[in-house]
């Protein structure tokens, strides 16, 4: 539409406020107004700095001036953090105070206490604040109709993390709810740049749906660290650049280090700090440490008062530290997407550019590093896959729906299915998760006097909570995310925080470790309490959370398979690299952008084959295993393999002859099942499954239970279920899961069906110089748990059985 | 199938991969902790476990007798979950039950969860002497040996940087406890306070279970 919008926005009721900071509206924040106005919902894309918060706002703002004294709660807003809920109460503070506005707004999350939640159920708001999983919970009150019966605008803040997860999958039945409650609802979602804006818009948008885009002009300047040192062969810490990094945080004000993992932050924290002669103010921020400790980093941040922080993702949504001047990304990228939100750290203004530094860890993340900034300056990013709802999220919000009230599955059911991730979603699944809801959904009938919820005598299709107590249950349950176990950590009497117990479990009294940059002594564990010491030694062992392993992204693999095949880019790279490069072009070859290059060589009476995939971890994990069986079908006598994202090496006894034969889709289609049940990966996601759908019970602060013994009944559950039922939707859903998270299913089978043609196959004498890497990278056998578990019994009892010089009897 | 040499109180015993344990000289079968109808007792709370573990149990119980044709059956305890365990059952179950009854005598030593409760053609008894052995579900103060449950003994197990937890059969010399022959029963640690009070930490004989194996530390 081409009318000028350009005084639309002069008498709105904030136009007073901006004109005094001397502000003017951005062309989105004006293009937003119009549609939302025009009855759309819209998403909006606009990088940060561009007054995104405030676009959300504009239109209820207006309305709620309009509509004067209106009561109830008008407008919803969702974050995806708790932090980030309480700095959009601030944001929306000043303006409103400063003119005086008759607009009441409070924040509702987990930290609210239950005497304010209460009165917010008495008297609403005309503005909430919250986070998805608190809407959820509001949605499973009895009044939850009247409450939300007037709601006007819902806005979505930072959608862009809610699209593919099942945190999305929650949200975006609720948001139907939501919709059912007050048909004239509209959606405002707020978003980062995105690659497939037309998908949010899928997800987000029903009425007259609209993208409203705003692009950044000024690039970022991003450059990879100029190092004096050797770059390692392999390793992901980057001990070589350690004291480069130190002198880079002395050239800036206040830097941010991001790292890729929780172990990663603490080696980094604790070698800066061996090196700090300057005394810099340095700290440490990782989603495990106690949250009073990182309220304190955050607030040191925001202050000021700090000269850099080593961070993971945890620093990398929310709060706007305006000060940093520079990010250190150590480590690879992994996305174009994470590479952008990282660097959008610092500088928060618009006009200049934000400042970059890549540290890569080892050789080929310096390609990756050099193909990010390449990708960046074309601004090609990353696309969010969407994907199809979870099951286990939609039997969570069947149970909620109960706690609300009686309800009718068909008008539920076509409900759910509006919302965009399950659009498919078949009604004889559905049927599955309300009897799951109901008794567990066993095909053996046991459990007729027990139902959680059941069906109405005189209308079958009406479904009814069994009593109120069960409501509790469902409050404790609720939310998709959920932890590994994990234990406290006391000095003393302080709590440091939380770390995985199977690490835990690995040490034993004195052994040291690092966490939250100090070297602790494990001392014992009692109550779910791991009590620790200060240590003086300098050996620790790291933590080795499990969390953080990122894969790497398609779009950053293309990139990096381009760049590594434009040979005349190499006398740009530092010297150790183009001769690492040059060298594998004398001894093998460097693939083309389309080709699959495999290497086969002798080594140590073993034979190797390297496959270069580019598929990221996950896939090439896959792969791998897939492979193992495949050599085991020929009679290779397969040893085991290790995977990375760019490749995968499988050693073996005999000589591999066929591997075109093997290598194509066909491997993934024969032994895909196999590998899904001899890894414990289902097993795993069934434990997610059963916990979300209500199945079992999540463990609270202060239960009895140990996280640990939720992970083994879930697992006996799984072995009787898998025996019994192997048809059961809790199954099914895992397998689900495992298909779209695990094991890159759909990119495997992408370069799995044309691969065959595009093998590069190279009979070497010896390793090439592209294969150290990974080769470096064997360390481990890669058997399933169930064969360790069994090799571990054998060799110990071997091991016994020769001490005591005793010969077997068999 | 194979088995596990346990000499205990001057007897052999041969402990089984499905975790019950054998006295070849009086042709005797020992399990414990079967905790029948677990899963029915958790529904009652609404924590809606697969219901097969009734199915399940009696299944390796019989497939067992049928191995073995022992003359005596000894459940050291904790046959049944609760009252309600034996809604679980079917029809055929009694039916096969009583069957085998005919050939092999069932000695049900009652547990903490199965006290009050009453099978037809079973035989209940506090305790149970043969010999110099007394067979109780949680072991008292007497000179005897005894062999008993209620603890579902597992062992932690750390070697090479890898740390697992088994089932295990596990005696001091004069205390024998037989690990949960039952399907959704969890475990206790043989470090855990509750065990070391009965067994004490030294001079412990451990037989973790493996997949078809019983192994010796």
């Amino acid at each position: 539409m081409n009318i000028n919008k350009s005084n639309l926005l002069l008498l709105h009721p904030l136009n007073k406020w901006m004109k005094k900071k001397k502000w003017s509206w951005f062309p989105h924040q004006i293009e937003t107004f119009w549609h939302v106005q025009s009855g759309s919902d819209v998403v909006v894309f606009a990088p940060t700095g561009a007054g995104k918060t405030l676009t959300g706002f504009i239109n209820p703002i207006d309305d709620l001036i309009k509509l004067k004294k209106f009561k109830g709660l008008h407008t919803l807003y969702i974050s995806p953090l708790k932090s980030l809920a309480n700095d959009i109460v601030r944001n929306l503070e000043k303006p409103i105070k400063e003119l005086d506005l008759n607009i009441s707004f409070q924040v509702r999350t987990g930290d609210t206490t239950p005497y304010k939640k209460q009165k917010q159920k008495q008297k609403p708001p005309n503005i909430l604040i919250t986070t998805p999983e608190s809407l959820a919970l509001l949605n499973s009150y009895e009044n939850a109709k009247e409450f939300f019966h007037n709601l006007k605008y819902i806005i979505i803040d930072e959608i862009h993390t809610f699209l593919d997860n099942k945190r999305a999958d929650l949200l975006s039945l609720n948001i139907e709810r939501l919709q059912t409650f007050s048909p004239n609802l509209q959606r405002i979602g707020l978003s980062a740049t995105l690659k497939n804006k037309q998908d949010a818009k899928k997800w987000l948008c029903r009425k007259k749906p609209k993208i409203v885009s705003y692009e950044n002009s000024v690039l970022p300047k991003i450059k990879i660290l100029e190092s004096k040192e050797r770059i390692p062969w392999s390793g992901h810490m980057a001990t070589y650049s350690i004291n480069e990094i130190y002198k880079e945080i002395m050239k800036s004000k206040l830097t941010i280090i991001f790292v890729n993992t929780r172990a990663q932050a603490e080696y980094m924290f604790k070698n800066l700090w061996l090196i700090n002669k300057k005394k810099l103010k340095i700290a440490v921020h990782h989603g495990s440490l106690e949250k009073n400790l990182r309220l304190k980093v955050e607030n040191n941040l925001s202050k000021g008062l700090v000269d850099c922080v080593v961070a993971t993702s945890s620093l990398e949504l929310g709060l706007d530290y305006g000060d940093v001047e520079k990010i250190i990304q150590v480590g690879a990228p992994k996305g174009i997407n994470r590479l952008l939100q990282r660097v959008g750290r610092s500088n928060h203004n618009l006009n200049t550019p934000s400042k970059a530094i890549l540290v890569p860890t080892n050789r080929f993340e310096f390609i990756e590093a050099k193909a990010a900034i390449e990708e960046i300056k074309k601004n090609n990013l990353d696309k969010i896959d969407l994907k199809e709802g979870s099951f286990d999220v939609v039997a969570q919000h069947i149970f909620a729906t109960a706690c609300a009230g009686q309800f009718n599955i068909n008008d539920l059911y076509k409900e759910i299915i509006k919302a965009y991730p399950y659009k498919k979603l078949k009604l004889n699944d559905f049927k599955q998760l309300i009897n799951l809801i109901q008794d567990g959904g066993y095909v053996l009938k046991n459990y007729d006097q027990f139902k959680r919820i059941f069906q109405l005598r005189e209308n079958k299709n009406i479904y009814k909570l069994v009593n109120k107590r069960e409501t509790r249950k469902y409050r404790m349950n609720v939310g998709t995310i959920i932890e590994n176990p994990m234990l406290k950590i006391k000095l003393g009497t302080k709590t440091l925080g939380n770390i995985e117990e199977v690490f835990i479990q690995n040490l034993s009294q004195g052994d040291s470790f690092i966490f939250a940059g100090q070297v602790l002594e494990f001392q014992s564990m009692k109550n779910n309490l791991v009590q620790v010491k200060r240590s003086k030694s300098l050996i620790s062992k790291i933590p080795s959370y499990s969390g953080g392993r990122m894969p790497l992204s398609t779009n950053l693999a293309n990139s990096v398979r381009a760049l590594l095949a434009k040979s005349n880019m190499w006398d740009l790279y530092p010297e150790q690299i183009t001769e690492w490069l040059k060298r594998q072009k004398n001894i093998s070859k460097i693939p083309k952008k389309n080709e699959y290059l495999v290497e086969q060589f002798p080594r140590k009476k073993n034979f190797y084959t390297v496959i270069y995939t580019f598929a990221g971890w996950h896939a090439n994990q896959t792969l791998g295993f897939l492979l193992l069986r495949g050599f085991k079908e020929f009679n290779y006598k397969p040893l085991g393999f290790v995977a990375n994202d760019y490749a995968i090496v499988l050693w073996s006894l005999k000589e591999v002859k066929e591997i075109k034969t093997i290598l194509n889709l066909g491997l993934l289609d024969k032994h895909l099942d196999n590998y899904l049940e001899e890894t414990s990966i289902v097993k795993r996601l069934f434990r997610d499954n059963a916990i979300i759908s209500c199945l079992i019970e999540r463990r609270l602060p202060g239960m009895e239970k140990t996280g640990k013994q939720v992970l083994f009944s879930s697992d006996l559950i799984y072995t009787v279920l898998k025996k019994n039922e192997p048809n059961h939707i809790l199954l099914k859903s895992s397998y689900e899961d495992a298909k779209k998270n695990m094991i890159d299913y759909d990119r495997l089978r992408e370069i799995l069906k044309k691969i065959d043609k595009k093998i590069i196959l190279k009979k070497l004498t010896c390793i090439s110089p592209l294969a150290v890497p990974i080769i470096l990278e064997i360390n481990k056998e890669n058997l399933s748990k169930k064969e360790t578990d069994e090799y571990i019994l054998e060799d110990l009892e071997n091991e016994i059985l020769k001490e005591a010089n005793v010969l077997s009897i068999n | 199938m194979y088995y596990q040499l346990i000499n205990f109180g001057n007897e052999e015993f041969y402990a089984y991969p499905n975790k019950s344990l054998y006295w070849k000289r009086l042709n005797t079968l020992i399990v414990s902790d079967l905790h029948i109808g677990k899963s029915i007792s958790y529904a009652k709370n609404k924590q809606f476990l697969p219901p097969y573990d009734t199915k399940e149990i009696l299944n390796k119980i019989f497939v067992s007798l049928d191995k073995i044709k022992p003359s005596n059956l000894i459940i050291v305890g904790d046959l049944l979950h609760d009252v309600f365990s034996t809604l679980s059952f079917k029809d055929q179950d009694h039916k096969s039950l009583s069957q085998y009854m005919k050939n092999t005598d069932f000695i049900w030593i009652k547990g903490n969860h199965d006290k009050n409760i009453h099978i037809e053609g079973f035989k209940n008894f506090k305790n149970y002497k043969i010999d110099k052995f007394l067979f109780t579900h949680i072991p008292i103060e007497t000179s005897l040996f005894q062999i008993c449950g209620h603890y579902h003994p597992k062992v932690k197990i750390s070697h090479r940087g890898k740390t697992i937890f088994k089932t295990t059969f596990v005696h001091n010399g004069k205390i024998f406890i037989l690990p949960s022959f039952g399907i959704l029963t969890g475990g206790l640690d043989i470090n855990s306070k509750q065990i070391s009070n009965v067994l004490g930490k030294k001079n412990l004989s451990i037989y973790p279970v493996g997949q078809d194996k019983v192994y010796k530390l």
